[in-house]
């Protein structure tokens, strides 16, 4: 799919290129007011972009150049709306049914009554088929909501924030159960949602917005480790940041540069094809962070020592949160976040070495 | 949008049609009040003047005219709202017992029309002829002075109770809504419960209250029946019959001009408790923190006064609805008006039901009724509903002109937009539509029309719009949407609103009295006012008896379908 809108005098969305890949769990990530939203509905055809392609799997949907538009009910898609949009004068049996019913081809009440119980077995609601929809738990409106969406088998299926609006603990059970479903369907899957972890946990590919475009698109793991600008890194977990210039640019291919910072010098990834002198800020994650044991050296034992990346710091608070501890360090004038296991014996007011990894000390264009 | 220039082109047409419907009749309220023509058949812009002004203002009267509606309004206001606030307060906040026969008692109230009441009430309380009267008379002697119905008091008493049931219904949501947590927050920060209701109770609710009265006000300043009924014989005259009585009365040609200026006081009136009301009303919301989970207050515990307290709302229910059907009921089957007596009970006769049907007028003023009030209950729910839809659903430029379009009828008694169309009738007169019952279904169309729309508006907004959505990514195309989803989600309102219409309708008789010409358009309201004038008591308490109970039964059903629409807005996204 691709396509490029642009609405009224502010732009909501502008020159986005995404592809979704058959069977993959693709998801648009970003703050309230970034634009995922619209997407997603360009996508169903709920809104028209103002310039742009959009494709299912073969068939073009819309096109500007064209000036083709394909309506929504005549889209291979199947939709759940972050209200779960429960029909209230339908009972659960009814609300699955709909898009059955509403098929060009007609389908005998057999063949409904049999894909609809399947629908429901497939979100585990058999048995509530009489219940009238506005009788159902806030949990069950969302599953409810999803057996509609599939009932079809459409070849895309839409989620706009189809959690948000479960509580914490059925949120967490449902985030599994929901990819699962899908990928045990193979169904291609666009997702949309504010929620990192939602957005971490289940997809293939994360597509991080802001203010309309796309900054970063790429599987997990490298959304975490390797974000490619700031305003990734700072959406994404709790994150260290630090200025500095750079000092050294690598010669060869997966060499470290050195980067000077107010707290020391750091070796760190570059980014490519930066300077020597460019500003860039250095990222890193507080759990990637190394407390030295041993008792604190003279500062500047750290200092005759850049190649391991250690810095002098003290501990200002220490904050237990279960699963892990969270110390915050005075470095240098700046504080730094680090996560130790709970087991850690830090007190606050200790002089201490952190030890950040060079390899996971990425620096970024400011 | 492809459809782009066709969704344009019918808020454009609905626009302007409203726009004529409540402006042009205004237009000639208007006009017509500078008008020194005697009919308004000769009104020319060579006639025009300031006559009428200097005459109404001028003259003495109307400033008694004036004392007296002040009295006759802040009297029943004030009698009327320590009634529905006390049974509100009952049922809401207290253990009294049988709370269930008030709050379905108090709404089945408005089915009684209020022409009805009063003449129920001249029936136990009028001087000469009240049964109440006699029997006082049989137990004290002769000279025991009567209870006078005739009255200003009378007035207050009689609208008082009439304004409880809305009154009533206002007030409950709003000491239900109150949030228990801030009266034991002022509790545990030391203040004693007197001070805490006074500071903290009572400031939460008082823009609501107040926002109640002003509506309050308004009602009782626009009713005509009730003076009407129990003023006008006595000659004492509050706004509403004193324009009705320079038109309609049968000594005096009538001078239309100077009904019109008399007008115009409603008009500045209208404008001004809009204004107060809606700034009272937003207000109000912005209290509406309070609102929200669905606690239940703490209940004050009555203890010995449970029972006590009980019989006092059931008093209420009793004067308000059973005793006028009771007088009815037993007027109806008496050969002349008499006390209840053993003797009385004997001679008890259907002649009254048979003078029904041979008054001839009753079959024709029936089926001019049905029509009248059939075609302006559907053209009422077909407007409000195109209305609201270009208001709630469009991006129409005229949209909120065309909201407040459609509310300003609201602030206009029916007895000023009678007279409204009257003048824009008769200068219409290449349209055959005066002395017809469309004129009336026109005129009743645009008063209710605030009542529609605002309905109508909140339904629309219940609706999600992502209702609608899920229906087209399910596949069904507009109109199987509409047929679907959209219109089975709307039915509740649009019957609600439909039967609400006629059960005005078919009893209000502002607009008819100032559109009547004859037979042709005569409808059951005014046939019952002119049997009342002949004295055909027995008649009228036939006639009124059928009424009542088939008002009655349309009440049961609006409550039925009340109902429904709640358990849908349950669901409601």
């Amino acid at each position: 799919m691709h396509y490029q809108t642009e609405r009224g005098s502010v732009h909501a969305v502008r020159g986005i290129g995404l592809e979704v890949k058959p069977g993959q769990f693709y998801t648009l990530l970003g703050p309230s007011g970034c634009g995922k939203t619209t997407t997603l509905r360009c996508v169903a055809g709920l809104e028209r972009p103002q310039e742009g392609e959009i494709r299912i799997g073969s068939d073009l949907v819309f096109s500007s150049a064209r000036g083709l538009s394909i309506p929504p009910y005549k889209r291979d898609i199947g939709m759940v709306f972050q209200s779960y949009a429960i029909w209230p004068h339908m009972t659960v049996f009814e609300n699955v049914a709909f898009p059955l019913r509403e098929m060009k081809r007609r389908l005998s009440q057999r063949e409904i009554r049999e894909r609809v119980h399947q629908a429901l077995s497939l979100v585990q609601l058999i048995g509530l088929e009489d219940r009238p929809a506005p009788f159902l738990s806030g949990g069950q409106q969302q599953r409810l909501a999803l057996a509609r969406a599939l009932v079809r088998e459409p070849r895309v299926l839409l989620l706009d924030e189809p959690l948000s609006n479960l509580d914490a603990k059925l949120r967490e059970e449902t985030r599994f159960e929901l990819r699962d479903l899908v990928k045990r369907l193979g169904i291609t899957t666009l997702y949309v949602t504010h929620d990192q972890l939602e957005a971490l946990t289940m997809s293939d590919v994360v597509a991080v917005m802001d203010q309309g475009r796309i900054v970063q698109e790429a599987p997990p793991v490298e959304i975490y480790q390797s974000p490619r600008e700031r305003f990734v890194a700072n959406f994404i977990g709790l994150t260290n940041f630090l200025e500095g210039q750079v000092k050294r640019v690598p010669t060869g291919n997966g060499q470290l540069g050195e980067v000077e910072t107010p707290s020391g010098l750091l070796q760190c990834i570059l980014p490519e094809g930066v300077a020597a002198g460019e500003t860039v800020v250095i990222v890193v994650r507080p759990e990637d962070v190394n407390l030295l044991a041993g008792p604190a050296c003279a500062s500047a034992d750290s200092r005759s020592d850049p190649g391991k990346n250690v810095l002098q710091g003290r501990v200002e608070a220490v904050i237990f949160m279960g699963d892990t501890l969270e110390c915050q360090v005075g470095v240098g004038g700046k504080r730094m976040r680090v996560k130790l296991h709970p087991s850690s014996t830090v007190a606050a007011g200790e002089e201490i070495r952190l030890e950040l990894p060079a390899r996971r000390c990425r620096a970024l264009r400011t | 949008m492809d459809t782009a220039a066709r969704l344009q082109l019918w808020p454009h047409g609905l626009f302007f049609l409203v726009l004529f419907l409540v402006m042009a009749p205004l237009l000639f309220l208007v006009l017509g009040s500078f008008s020194t023509a005697r009919l308004p058949g000769d009104f020319s812009l060579s006639t025009m003047g300031v006559a009428n002004y200097f005459k109404v203002y001028s003259d003495p009267g109307t400033y008694e005219l004036l004392t007296n509606t002040v009295i006759y309004v802040a009297g029943s206001v004030a009698l009327g709202i320590s009634l529905a606030f006390s049974l509100a307060w009952l049922v809401e906040r207290t253990n009294m017992p049988g709370k269930i026969w008030v709050y379905a008692g108090v709404p089945m109230t408005l089915a009684v029309p209020g022409m009805l009441q009063a003449m129920a009430w001249v029936l136990l309380l009028s001087p000469r002829i009240g049964m109440v009267n006699r029997i006082l008379k049989d137990l004290f002697g002769p000279e025991t002075p009567p209870i006078n119905i005739y009255s200003l008091g009378g007035m207050i008493f009689l609208e008082g109770l009439r304004l409880v049931p809305t009154a009533f219904l206002m007030l409950v949501p709003l000491l239900r809504s109150m949030d228990p947590a801030l009266e034991e927050a002022a509790a545990i920060s030391g203040a004693r419960p007197i001070s805490a209701a006074r500071k903290i109770t009572f400031r939460l609710l008082a823009p609501g209250l107040v926002a109640v009265m002003i509506y309050q006000a308004m009602t009782a300043l626009e009713v005509f029946e009730i003076p009407g009924i129990l003023g006008l014989p006595a000659g004492i005259y509050v706004f509403s019959t004193k324009i009705y009585a320079i038109l309609r009365s049968a000594t005096f040609l009538p001078v239309y001009g100077q009904a019109n200026a008399l007008a115009m006081v409603y008009l500045v009136l209208a404008v001004v408790t809009t204004y107060f009301y809606s700034r009272m009303i937003s207000r109000a919301e912005r209290y509406t923190i309070i609102t929200g989970k669905g606690y239940r207050p703490r209940q004050l515990d009555l203890r010995g006064w449970r029972y006590p307290a009980l019989g006092l709302a059931l008093l209420f229910l009793f004067l308000a609805v059973v005793l006028p059907f009771l007088v009815f009921l037993y007027t109806s089957f008496l050969p002349y008006l008499q006390a209840p007596s053993l003797a009385a009970l004997s001679g008890l006769t259907l002649k009254n039901y048979r003078l029904l049907i041979e008054y001839g007028e009753v079959g024709r003023a029936l089926t001019n009724t049905l029509v009248m009030v059939l075609v302006t209950a559907t053209a009422t729910t077909l407007l409000s509903f195109f209305v609201s839809l270009v208001v709630v659903r469009s991006s129409f430029w005229g949209r909120r002109l065309l909201d407040q379009l459609a509310f300003m009828p609201h602030a206009i008694p029916g007895i000023v937009m009678g007279i409204a169309f009257f003048w824009l009738f008769l200068k219409l007169d290449f349209l055959p539509l005066y002395g017809t019952i469309w004129a009336m279904s026109i005129g009743f169309t645009v008063s209710f029309l605030s009542y529609g729309t605002r309905s109508m508006n909140a339904a629309l907004l219940q609706i999600h719009k992502e209702l609608e959505e899920a229906a087209y990514v399910s596949g069904a195309a507009p109109r199987r949407m509409m047929w679907r989803i959209f219109f089975p989600l709307m039915l509740p309102t649009l019957a609600g609103v439909w039967i609400w219409v006629i059960l005005h309708a078919v009893r209000v008789a502002g607009i008819p009295l100032m559109l009547y010409e004859g037979p042709s358009n005569q409808v059951l309201a005014i046939l019952i006012w002119n049997m009342w004038d002949e004295g055909y008591v027995g008649a009228v308490a036939a006639i009124g008896n059928l009424l009542m109970i088939s008002l009655l039964l349309l009440t049961v059903l609006v409550r039925v379908a009340g109902f429904r629409r709640h358990a849908v807005q349950l669901g409601g996204a």
